[in-house]
């Protein structure tokens, strides 16, 4: 574990993304605390105010504290996403290897179903979720892991085709290992290296795919200080404060951007020929 | 005046943790028309010394001393001038020929390119000329050949072009890395009399590196025998041989398996019912097309084993041998269910037609040990958990340390990974899983065939010994036929999916072969020779 960060740490873009990151784990961790004021707090006079001293990134239609609602936000928005990504990614993990490990006709019938599935573009297919099982963040996160599930698989049953080819699963079989045995504990952590790098970029999707649905009015709803939502609801005061919209814009492509990096930078540091 | 010389060379590779010196004051110089083996078992830095030669090396290299090449230094030498030098002053042959060409191109353009980039001729002339080159390492219809692409032309014509486009421009110096090592026996072995043939004509100087003791004794004049980067002995190859002064090289040619000296006593009781009887098993690879199967049509199938019927005895030891591709680890996985078969296996008096018919019992009973054990053993597990789940299965009352005990490795090693292990460690790890269960039957395919000549001979030890205590039967399937007589009872020999020969230890002595194809077998690969220790 030890090794494995500091060959992270060498690469300029894990780096980067570790530093990224973990500024946006302080942030989910400590946010409340650090938040000048409540995200509700109303302030009626002081609407559309641009960056000052007493609110360092503007106020809101309502006069609340950007920077507060910020702060509290990440919260729903990080936590959300990484559980997003993370559902979607034990769901094609498991199918992935299972249906490498099947192979033949079995194997078939799965890949095209995921081929079909797939075909389906991400946004679309997390719209016709959250409408299926109605609006709220917890269909939100359903949605997007669904979504992510085909592509996942396809990644993991790439890998774990060449992991059933290997003596040690052979000998499992030869053993009279159960299917379940050989899948979870001899082929899963041999594929687990570029799931993770897979993971790690797909969390920067999911927190645009979640602010895309909040700002559709599909994921969070208000007060909530999602992210996307935020997004939404200033691009209607965007002539009276462009402030508004700027900020809850920039954190969502930071988070992006940080999670885009890790996983970069893991790719290498996962690799050992590099 | 010699054509190569190395004098005090050493490679560092710089590593995580510091330099790590892959070659240790190397000197060595090969005269014109003169073969000079160099032998090391994997690791001791053959190749990187191949590679510091040819001028192509990792960055992260440094090297001391210097390399002369008929007097100039390439290690001076320009990017510019180094790809001069390289193919027309000095070839190379590689171990595998199906790696070393390029599939996208047929096998005549590669032949000649070299042939234009080096001797400035013409297509033309270059075509004209790889067709001679062709004929002259000995292959059939050249023409036909220089428009066949890699993947059509067999293993040992590929290493045929390969032999042809190093000696194409008549270097000073051919490097061969063993070119033997990835082919047959039968073929190996004609490789080996064309490379005597052409060395003896054109009197290239040669490096020809080995991990076969044996097989430099017969092609060399010199041999340098290398351990851990250092050259512990050098000479003239029947002094080496006759009277080995180093005390490594006395143990490497120890351990080379000699078929006179039998490693099991005894015979297995003969008239007793046999523990496996296989009857006319086949095995077919490829399954009928979805769309084939409902208008009815055949689709032809490749055949893996045909109607093979054979028999073992509680505690005999049967041998297995042929080329690759030949079926023998064709059977070893129809036998440990992991391909379809039709036919029976008959064990313990039960018959069984298919892989569902493998129940606990059988399945406990008969046992497969790998040849590659990276591949063989979880890279994710410790040996406590690879030995444990036979335990756990088949609830065997051994524990773990016993069964490490058992293979000689000592009890701390149950928290290991498997890549903190070595080769032959791995290899003993996973023979104890084998034999966790107390096996009645363990099929052994190619176990040692990864190892180098001396863990081999530790491993063969061991299996003796643990047959000795427990009458557990092998089926011991192996390339190497010096090996197999040491061990076997009785040997069995496959040619293209058949069984062509079963044949009894003591008639192969007495009688001798019946089938031309074991003949042919047993002519490829003649005893070493006798060394006095």
């Amino acid at each position: 574990m030890a090794e494995l960060l500091r060959r992270l740490l060498r690469t300029p873009q894990g780096l980067l993304g570790v530093l990224i990151v973990g500024l946006i784990l302080v942030i989910v961790v400590c946010g409340p605390w650090l938040a000048p004021y409540g995200p509700d707090t109303l302030a009626p006079r002081l609407r559309y105010r641009p960056p000052s001293a007493e609110f360092l990134l503007g106020t809101d239609q309502y006069g609340r504290d950007i920077l507060s609602r910020l702060l509290y936000g990440a919260r729903s928005t990080v936590i959300l996403a990484c559980l997003a990504t993370g559902l979607g990614t034990l769901a094609g993990a498991l199918i992935g290897t299972t249906s490498a490990f099947l192979g033949g006709r079995a194997d078939e019938a799965i890949m095209r179903t995921i081929d079909a599935i797939l075909s389906i573009p991400s946004l679309l297919f997390a719209l016709l979720i959250v409408n299926l099982l109605g609006k709220s963040s917890f269909s939100a996160v359903m949605a997007i892991g669904i979504a992510f599930t085909p592509g996942m698989t396809r990644v993991t049953r790439s890998v774990a085709l060449a992991v059933t080819k290997q003596d040690y699963v052979n000998a499992a079989i030869a053993r009279g290992e159960r299917g379940g045995y050989i899948v979870l504990r001899e082929m899963l952590p041999n594929v687990v290296a570029p799931i993770v790098v897979e993971m790690t970029i797909r969390v920067a999707f999911a927190v645009m795919l979640f602010a895309t649905l909040s700002f559709l009015g599909l994921g969070a709803q208000p007060p909530s200080s999602e992210w996307g939502l935020m997004v939404a609801e200033a691009r209607r005061f965007m002539h009276l404060s462009f402030w508004m919209i700027l900020w809850p814009s920039l954190a969502v492509a930071m988070v992006a951007i940080g999670f885009n990096l890790l996983g970069d930078g893991l790719r290498d540091a996962l690799n050992p020929r590099t | 005046m010699n054509v190569l010389e190395v004098r005090g060379y050493s490679l560092d590779y710089a590593t995580a943790t510091g330099f790590v010196r892959a070659l240790d004051s190397i000197d060595l110089a090969i005269a014109r028309g003169e073969v000079l083996g160099l032998v090391g078992e994997s690791g001791s830095g053959k190749t990187s010394l191949a590679w510091a030669i040819m001028r192509h090396l990792p960055p992260r290299a440094r090297e001391q001393g210097s390399i002369s090449l008929a007097g100039q230094s390439p290690m001076t030498a320009t990017e510019a001038e180094i790809a001069a030098i390289r193919g027309r002053r000095i070839g190379m042959v590689f171990q595998d020929p199906s790696t070393s060409l390029n599939p996208t191109l047929t096998l005549g353009q590669q032949l000649a390119e070299v042939l234009q980039r080096h001797r400035k001729l013409t297509r033309r002339q270059a075509w004209a000329e790889g067709e001679a080159m062709m004929a002259r390492v000995g292959l059939k219809q050249p023409a036909n050949m220089m428009r066949r692409y890699p993947h059509e032309a067999s293993g040992g014509e590929k290493q045929r072009v390969v032999i042809a486009s190093a000696f194409a421009c008549q270097p000073e110096c051919i490097l061969f890395d063993e070119p033997t090592t990835a082919l047959d026996v039968v073929t190996a072995r004609q490789i080996l009399d064309l490379f005597a043939e052409l060395q003896a004509e054109t009197s290239v100087a040669s490096l020809y590196i080995s991990h076969d003791l044996a097989l430099v004794s017969r092609v060399a004049d010199h041999v340098a025998v290398l351990h851990r980067g250092k050259l512990v002995e050098q000479g003239e190859v029947d002094a080496v041989f006759d009277a080995p002064r180093e005390d490594y090289t006395r143990r490497l040619l120890a351990a080379v398996p000699r078929p006179d000296h039998r490693l099991v006593s005894g015979k297995p009781a003969a008239g007793i019912e046999p523990l496996v009887e296989v009857e006319r098993l086949s095995v077919h690879y490829g399954r009928t097309p979805f769309l084939s199967a409902l208008v009815g049509r055949r689709t032809a199938q490749v055949a893996g084993n045909r109607e093979v019927s054979l028999s073992v005895r509680p505690g005999e030891i049967l041998g297995i041998v042929g080329e690759s591709g030949s079926g023998k680890s064709t059977l070893a996985r129809a036998l440990t269910g992991l391909n379809r078969f039709e036919g029976a296996v008959r064990f313990g008096g039960r018959r069984i037609a298919g892989r569902r018919d493998m129940d606990r019992a059988y399945r406990r009973d008969v046992q497969i040990v790998f040849q590659h054990p990276d591949s063989s053993l979880n890279p994710r597990q410790r040996v406590r958990e690879i030995l444990s789940r036979p335990l756990t299965l088949y609830g065997g009352e051994a524990r773990i340390e016993a069964l490490l005990e058992q293979v000689r490795l000592p009890a701390t090693y149950v928290e290991r990974f498997p890549h903190q292990l070595s080769g032959g460690e791995k290899q003993r790890v996973a023979i104890a899983r084998a034999f966790a269960s107390c096996p009645k039957l363990v099929i052994c395919d190619e176990i040692t065939s990864s190892l180098d000549v001396s863990v081999q001979a530790a491993v063969v030890e061991l299996l003796v010994d643990l047959q000795r205590r427990n009458g557990t039967a092998y089926l011991f399937i192996t390339h190497d036929l010096n090996l197999v007589r040491q061990l076997a009872h009785r040997i069995a020999v496959m040619y293209r999916g058949e069984l062509v020969e079963l044949l009894d230890i003591d008639d192969l002595s007495t009688t001798g072969p019946r089938h031309p194809y074991t003949r042919e077998l047993l002519d490829a690969v003649p005893p070493p020779r006798e060394y006095k220790s």
